[in-house]
């Protein structure tokens, strides 16, 4: 899925700045948009898993590119 | 001898026996021999296991970073306050080290041994603090600060040191200097001395910030 309403740029950030910047990111979108994170912390994988869990915010896709980790995250209705 | 152990506990018990002999004498001070002994197998079965000391020590790197402390509740659950933040994730870090001191201590031999895979894994902990605290001085202290870039990063190390040395004299010292301090008031009162000496002023942290274990 490459469609996406905003990009997060967290790259080189250690948890928690990822989810937390992801946090201020979402609440600034609608309900059913949808937020792209590209991160280099490998804990990032389980750490937007859990926040997602925990936010009901659905965790369209969690993938690796070239050393980096992508996330689309869709905001909850 | 004890061959009858099925293979993935075979494995569990070697990890456990290593780890504990690592946290007391460090990567160089233990041999495959002791640790062999130490689980009661000849050395060529341990090495059906691991290849080398250096990959089991790894090993045990690895599954200390796979049960790693999650951030995750603290910004989901507390406020987005830099000071809330910041003490949610000391406390979880703390529990972490107090649920398994040898971590703590393989960490303090790590930084003597020379070895550049745990000196990584470690520095990489730290990171976490050493970033929030350095992105989140960087929006607010005020730009006219003299040697504004200097006092950013000297505080991610105060904060560090500060923190490790709490948990050295709580968890690795038989006898605790602050015995009637619990680590709990120790750890609130450093986190609100730090936030004072950075100029952020917080004469009373919210009780709510604290995620009690």
């Amino acid at each position: 899925m490459s469609d996406f309403d905003a990009e997060l740029d967290a790259t080189g950030l250690n948890c928690p700045l990822p989810i937390l910047r992801a946090k201020k990111a979402i609440s600034g979108l609608q309900g059913g948009q949808t937020l792209k994170i590209i991160a280099t912390d490998p804990g990032s994988v389980k750490d937007f898993e859990a926040f997602c869990k925990q936010t009901g915010n659905e965790l369209l896709s969690s993938g690796e590119e070239g050393g980096k980790f992508m996330f689309m995250i869709k905001k909850a209705a | 001898m004890n061959q009858r152990m099925p293979a993935p506990q075979r494995r569990d018990s070697i990890l456990q026996a290593a780890q504990a002999l690592f946290a007391e004498k460090g990567f160089h001070g233990v041999s495959i021999d002791e640790i062999a002994r130490e689980v009661d197998v000849s050395p060529s079965i341990l090495y059906r296991h691991f290849e080398s000391k250096q990959q089991l020590y790894e090993t045990i790197l690895q599954q200390m970073s796979g049960k790693r402390e999650s951030y995750v509740d603290t910004v989901v659950n507390s406020s987005t306050s830099f000071e809330d933040v910041l003490i949610g994730m000391t406390q979880v870090y703390i529990k972490s080290v107090a649920e398994n001191p040898d971590m703590l201590r393989i960490e303090l031999q790590s930084l003597l041994d020379g070895s550049s895979a745990s000196s990584a894994f470690f520095k990489n902990r730290w990171k976490s603090f050493t970033d929030y605290i350095e992105f989140g001085l960087n929006e607010r202290m005020a730009y006219d600060i003299p040697n504004r870039e200097i006092t950013i990063m000297a505080a991610g190390l105060m904060f560090q040191g500060m923190v490790r040395e709490a948990l050295i004299q709580k968890f690795l010292q038989p006898h605790d200097r602050l015995e009637d301090l619990s680590m709990d008031e120790l750890s609130q009162e450093l986190v609100a001395l730090f936030l004072r000496a950075v100029g952020i002023n917080k004469s009373h942290i919210s009780r709510k910030a604290v995620i009690k274990s």
